[in-house]
């Protein structure tokens, strides 16, 4: 199992080592909803240095992720950050990404457990552009610093204004001395940054945060509440609510697909279709919150009408509402085929009643709208 | 949860302990298992009157991350369920050897089934 710089830091800190995705990551230090209730609170610190970090340079960058995600990157601003997916073909997705636009190149971030896979797709569709693809990730680490109280640590780490990067935007700058690519983005809905640094300063980097943000009450957070924070906030996850079998549009993410892209990419006749309702979704992500006391967790399955018509995606507890929440994905095909017409639009599907099996019990919930969480963007 | 144990309290591989109290016995989850749950956060009760034999699931407890199923340490007709977990199942993690307790049952066959049960400081060497 590959273990990050700061693996030694999370054993000192007390925390239970979990794989993730090849990797041995910290689940929790004390506690879930202790260290959940941090980041809502004031600020946690994550280590996230298992995510990847590609990037693509060469004369026909732009025109390469021109074909290969959805999103309209000739209108990427310089140092503005895009939330992106790379479909197949066939509209579904390789994987969710955050795409920077830097000076000359642009800075993907990968999901770890899908590196191998968007590399190779990366590859695949790379023949005849003039572009460099360099997979940076085991030379980076990655710290994300998260919370209402984030940007005060930032601001005590002595980054001054000028540098302080404004909402989905990133700044190269020095932190303790080291350079760092400073972005403020995140996987929990809070305002916050993410850090991206060599490896060989991340422990300093680390710990003079910890340092710094004692004040402020910093809390190390483990992947068990980055789970329920970005599940509050209704953020996918690869692997749990989207995968090789769902396109943007039925993974409810249609907000970040352009209708007006001129270019082709990969997928475009479906996704698009989708879009505009030209052509039929197969099946449909949604927001739900148990009524009955339960927690359905991924892969309980999910009734209608007393059909069985999809499956809990992600579900858990929200540490903030108090509630029983989660994703599932519900099918609009073969005996569920009607749903395609009541579920789909809002006014249909909010609040719509739905049974869910747990253990051997079928438990009421009902569609809520997402997020959960509202966003505390700092805009 | 550094707290000691009751006297006499006796322990079972898959993590649960007994007491006996007068004529039924009272059954909860050890320190070593809560704390290796995390925080818990939703508590599955039997019904009353049900009973189990020695290594049957009685109840399920929920972490924050994942159901687990808890198994009859012996065999025995339920007596009383814990019913303050139900709205506080963080009683557990705070207080795993009193308030934290799950059922109480009573049993013909404890002589039998608990043959094999440890106590605690065996129980503590043989799993940490």
């Amino acid at each position: 199992m590959k273990k990050t710089f700061l693996h030694d830091e999370h054993i000192m800190l007390g925390a239970r080592m979990v794989e993730f995705g090849g990797w041995e990551m910290p689940v929790q230090y004390k506690s879930i909803l202790d260290e959940h209730k941090s980041v809502r609170e004031n600020v946690g610190i994550f280590d996230v240095s298992h995510m990847g970090q590609v990037f693509i340079s060469g004369d026909d960058a732009l025109n390469f992720l021109q074909k290969i995600v959805p999103q309209d990157v000739s209108k990427f601003s310089l140092n503005h950050a895009h939330y992106c997916q790379l479909p197949y073909s066939n509209g579904t997705l390789v994987d969710d990404l955050i795409i920077y636009k830097l000076e000359n190149k642009y800075l993907i971030i990968v999901n770890v457990s899908r590196r191998e896979a968007d590399v190779d797709w990366f590859n695949i569709n790379s023949k005849g552009f003039n572009i460099k693809i360099d997979d940076k990730s085991d030379e980076f680490s990655m710290i994300a610093l998260q919370g209402p109280k984030a940007l005060n640590v930032i601001e005590k780490a002595g980054i001054k204004k000028e540098n302080q990067p404004k909402f989905f935007t990133i700044s190269q700058t020095k932190l303790f001395g080291f350079d760092v690519y400073l972005c403020r983005t995140g996987y929990t809905g809070e305002d916050g940054f993410e850090i991206i640094c060599k490896n060989e300063n991340v422990v300093d980097i680390w710990k003079k945060l910890l340092e710094y943000g004692q004040e402020f009450l910093i809390a190390p957070v483990g992947l068990g509440a980055r789970d329920t924070l970005r599940l509050e906030a209704a953020l996918c996850l690869y692997g749990a609510d989207i995968n090789e079998e769902t396109t943007p549009v039925e993974a409810d993410l249609g907000w970040s697909v352009p209708k007006d892209k001129k270019e082709n990419y990969n997928g475009k006749e479906i996704i698009l279709g989708q879009l505009n309702g030209e052509i039929p979704l197969n099946k449909r992500l949604f927001a739900f919150e148990m009524l009955d006391k339960a927690i359905a967790r991924h892969g309980a399955e999910v009734f209608i009408d007393g059909k069985k018509c999809g499956y809990v995606t992600s579900g858990s507890i929200s540490p903030t509402l108090g509630k029983n929440i989660g994703l599932c994905l519900i099918s609009f095909v073969g005996e569920c085929q009607d749903l395609a017409t009541s579920l789909n639009t809002k006014e249909k599907s909010i609040g719509r009643t739905i049974q869910i099996m747990v253990r051997n019990k079928m438990y009421n919930a009902k569609i809520v709208k997402k997020p959960f969480v509202q966003k505390k963007y700092v805009k | 949860m550094s707290i000691q144990p009751p006297e006499g309290i006796l322990c079972s591989k898959s993590h649960e302990w007994v007491l006996e109290q007068g004529d039924t016995f009272k059954i909860g989850l050890t320190d070593y298992a809560v704390e290796q749950l995390g925080d818990i956060v939703f508590v599955e009760l039997p019904e009353l009157d049900s009973e189990f034999a020695k290594g049957e699931v009685f109840a399920t407890i929920e972490s924050v991350k994942a159901a687990s199923e808890i198994y009859m340490p012996i065999g025995g007709k339920i007596v009383e369920v814990n019913e303050e977990l139900i709205n506080a199942p963080e009683l557990i993690n705070e207080n795993v050897w009193e308030k934290g307790w799950l059922v109480k049952v009573q049993s013909d066959s404890f002589s039998q089934d608990s043959l094999g049960l440890m106590e605690y400081e065996d129980y503590k060497e043989e799993t940490v």
